[in-house]
């Protein structure tokens, strides 16, 4: 793998850190795999496409779309899996629904076309770094990617609501039986979780390009980071999503039939000797 | 101030709680004593609001109003507090972080943290250690803890003394007298006989989901064939 290669590993590494940064924050905290997730990083990518176009500015199609996931996510979580809430199966398939539902609606909106989001002048064109010439946008996603992980890091263990977060990772009932009422906490965390899907939406949006079935391709990556690094944990979706990101680019390069394989065959293997990922922990009792 | 009415309570098909009937007074410790499976951890969960088990049918008064229907963290807004079995601290919480999650650090009013690492000195020391780091005596010490930063009026405690060393046994049975001389009220549910008699002022004793005797602990003290009877005590 040359310098190039690893670059489009690292970038594309950020890029899956933000989405699944989002997907193992509810995953782990409300005990929701959910589905939609893909589908909320989709949408965002065409509001943030559609907003960007519009306003012409990057920068507002990118609040545009978190802003619209979040209450795509509100409606999701308190208009339909409230009603669920304790039975994880039917909550699955309330999201998968919601998923289908989410991409008729963006076919119907948008059509079957690709669509790259523009990007704003300053970004565009390359740069030299580590003696390649490398887009500078896919180097600004690597940096978003990092900030979105410090900023997450900060939130999750230097404030009360990160505090509060881990805390319900450990023991949801328990956070309730102190005083807390644990459900305000799902859904700050649900909304959180949605704008982080419609950030990643624009941000791969703009280099990967928007399609229909371009969210279940996301939401399998974002499920191998997330089943890779452990449930609930910050640190396991970033080297989950590195892992999946440099074995992605490792497999395009070299084994280009297998590049599926070149990431799920080592998961498998990972998972059959720590069965809750790398940074995994069992529920305490 | 606690009511509990003919209460029975239970999981699924299993009819755990069958009618108990009990009262906890202001200042006043009060023991539920039972071996293993007689319903008492299923009592203490349906008085906080956790669910399951269900309850099925009776009334769960605190200083006149209901509490059944309501979430726990609504009737830890009436200043009822729980110390669960097994302590179930967070494991990826610092001893502050399990202290401050209701209130700010800098909280003045009521249970402040310092007032907390005031009765616990152990575990100030220990302050920056996530839950899952600590000993088993600092586990207890931080599960009461805890519950005190709700303020309580009421402390509903599953089996305090399980897994403690006798020392740890004794200091915590200063800390729950100390408690009552501040007018609190305990609910106390015990397997360790001998500690729940030293601090109770009054004790149920279940079996099958049932009380079959009730009277002042002084009294149970003194009538060793009730103890063998019911808890198979000598």
């Amino acid at each position: 793998m040359n310098t190039f290669q690893l670059l489009n590993g690292l970038t594309f590494a950020a890029l899956l850190f933000v989405v699944a940064s989002g997907f193992t924050l509810i995953f782990g905290l409300l005990r929701i795999v959910n589905l939609a997730h893909g589908a909320l990083y989709l949408f965002g990518g065409y509001i943030g496409f559609a907003v960007a176009t519009k306003t012409g500015s990057f920068v507002l199609g990118g609040l545009g779309a978190m802003a619209a996931i979040a209450a795509i996510g509100f409606v999701l979580d308190q208009g339909l899996l409230r009603f669920v809430r304790g039975n994880e199966l039917r909550q699955v398939l309330l999201t998968l629904g919601f998923a289908f539902v989410l991409n008729d609606l963006a076919l119907v909106i948008w059509g079957g076309d690709s669509f790259t989001v523009p990007i704003p002048q300053i970004l565009r064109g390359g740069m030299r770094v580590l003696g390649v010439f490398y887009p500078t946008y896919r180097l600004f996603v690597l940096v978003t990617g990092i900030v979105v992980f410090a900023a997450l890091w900060v939130l999750l263990n230097h404030t009360r609501l990160g505090a509060l977060i881990r805390a319900g990772v450990d023991d949801a009932e328990m956070v309730e039986a102190s005083g807390v009422n644990i459900r305000r906490v799902f859904l700050v965390t649900f909304l959180l979780g949605s704008a982080l899907a419609g950030l990643g939406g624009l941000m791969g949006g703009a280099f990967l390009s928007l399609y229909p079935s371009a969210d279940a391709e996301i939401l399998v990556f974002s499920l191998a980071v997330v089943i890779i690094g452990g449930r609930g944990s910050l640190v396991g979706v970033g080297v989950g999503s590195l892992l999946v990101g440099l074995l992605n680019t490792l497999g395009q390069v070299m084994f280009p039939e297998f590049a599926y394989f070149v990431i799920f065959g080592p998961m498998a293997v990972l998972l059959a000797f720590r069965p809750l990922g790398l940074f995994g922990r069992a529920v305490s009792a | 101030m606690l009511e509990v009415r003919d209460l029975h309570s239970g999981y699924g098909e299993a009819h755990v709680v069958r009618g108990v009937s009990l009262d906890v007074g202001t200042a006043e410790i009060v023991a539920v004593l039972g071996r293993n499976g007689m319903g008492k951890t299923t009592l203490i969960r349906s008085i906080m609001g956790l669910t399951p088990p269900q309850i099925r049918s009776g009334s769960i008064t605190w200083r006149g109003e209901s509490l059944v229907g309501l979430r726990p963290h609504d009737i830890a807004a009436r200043k009822i507090a729980i110390v669960p079995q097994g302590r179930r601290l967070f494991a990826s919480l610092t001893v502050t972080e399990h202290l401050t999650m209701l209130k700010s650090a800098r909280a003045k009013t009521g249970w402040t943290v310092e007032r907390v690492f005031g009765i616990f000195p152990r575990l100030a020391e220990r302050r920056h250690h996530r839950g899952g780091q600590l000993s088993g005596g600092e586990r207890g010490m931080l599960a009461v803890g805890r519950a005190l930063m709700v303020d309580p009026q009421l402390i509903l405690m599953d089996e305090p003394s399980e897994g403690l060393a006798p020392v740890m046994v004794q200091h915590l049975e200063e800390i729950v007298l100390g408690l009552k001389r501040e007018g609190l009220s305990i609910l106390l549910v015990e397997q360790n006989l001998y500690s729940a008699l030293a601090v109770a002022d009054r004790v149920y004793v279940l079996e099958t989901g049932q009380v079959v005797h009730q009277g002042d602990a002084a009294t149970l003290t003194r009538q060793p064939e009730l103890l063998f009877q019911h808890l198979g005590v000598q």
